[in-house]
């Protein structure tokens, strides 16, 4: 495609004729650029092509710093990352950044883990009694449970 | 299969019990463009679909509306969770109140329970992705609105998040209908529905 280095990140080239009664949507073209993780939580998406608030509704400041959004941050960057390969999934470069921030929160959940208790009902298996159960749940919000 | 984490995508910390504002915010929870129908439409649609690229898109965004699901539950819960009957009364919460207490019922704001009769699952390719698009903007209107009516930041915070999801999911929609048109017959992409119909 010729019009690729045409279009800024806000867009994405469609045909000069295209066909009558079929939808269409312009493609984002590339992966670049992206928030760092935390902005990219804070809001709600990795890429600021797609970064379209409704009014002045912006985030005041970035999520609140703790072990938890730290982890959140880098499941929402893999997960921007893998909707764009699922629709992209020739993309070599999305493909690499996606494996490295993978790699990053598969360690940043181990630690998280240690410090908090587990994930998912297997990273029990890391404690020495059962666990699992403990407060407090994601519904619970700050308050109660160890920390 | 599905494996539950123990942990929400985004933050949720609400001080100040409004059951007011949980009354509508519970509309996008069982509501008609509610985060339940999202994720029914697009985990239902996915069977019927013959392209690896959309099975995945499919999957994928129906997996994280139920973990939106489980934000708007908690954004409920938590903006009902220490309300007085006092507040019940003075707020206009008795009609749910008498039925649900401070649970957390699927619902839409006017009342009526949970409905799949709000989506559809055509078993057309273009037909289900092109009610994915619509679902996209129907939800993100729903969430401009809420947050018209919004005046906690907490909540604010919560509902710009999941609002911005669905411009996002809108992308991809748009997208995989791209991929699909383009593996479809260029002459005409309607001559025949690659769900149903055998090809080759």
């Amino acid at each position: 495609m010729s019009d690729k280095d045409t279009c800024t990140y806000k867009e994405g080239p469609l045909p000069s004729c295209a066909p009558l009664a079929v939808p269409m949507l312009a493609a984002q073209q590339r992966s670049e650029p992206a928030y760092e993780s935390v902005d990219a939580l804070t809001k709600g998406t990795l890429f600021p092509g797609l970064d379209l608030p409704f009014m002045d509704y912006v985030a005041s400041g970035p999520v609140e710093a703790s072990p938890l959004t730290e982890l959140m941050a880098l499941d929402f960057v893999c997960q921007e990352l893998a909707l764009y390969l699922d629709t992209h999934p020739g993309d070599a470069e999305a493909f690499k950044k996606w494996k490295s921030f993978k790699a990053l929160a598969k360690e940043g959940r181990k630690r998280y883990v240690e410090m908090c208790g587990p994930v998912t009902r297997g990273e029990t298996a890391m404690f020495d009694s059962w666990v699992w159960p403990e407060d407090p749940w994601p519904w619970n919000g700050r308050k109660a449970g160890k920390k | 299969m599905f494996v539950y984490e123990k942990k929400l995508q985004y933050p949720v910390h609400i001080k100040n019990p409004n059951p007011a504002m949980a009354k509508y915010i519970i509309s996008q929870y069982g509501g008609p463009d509610g985060e339940l129908s999202a994720s029914l439409r697009y985990l239902s649609q996915r069977y019927s679909m013959p392209y690896p690229e959309l099975k995945a898109v499919l999957t994928d965004i129906g997996v994280e509306e139920l973990g939106h699901l489980e934000i708007v539950g908690t954004v409920v819960h938590q903006l009902t969770r220490n309300m007085t009957v006092e507040q019940v009364e003075k707020q206009g919460f008795q009609d749910y109140f008498v039925d649900h207490t401070a649970g957390v019922y699927a619902q839409a704001a006017a009342g009526f329970p949970y409905s799949a009769a709000a989506f559809q699952v055509k078993g057309d390719v273009i037909a289900d992705l092109a009610e994915d698009m619509g679902a996209e903007q129907k939800a993100r209107v729903t969430y401009d609105n809420i947050l018209r009516m919004c005046d906690d930041p907490d909540v604010i915070d919560v509902m710009r998040f999941l609002r911005e999801r669905e411009v996002v999911h809108f992308q991809r929609f748009g997208e995989a209908m791209g991929i699909a048109t383009g593996k479809m017959d260029k002459r005409n992409v309607y001559a025949v529905n690659p769900s149903f119909d055998k090809m080759k």
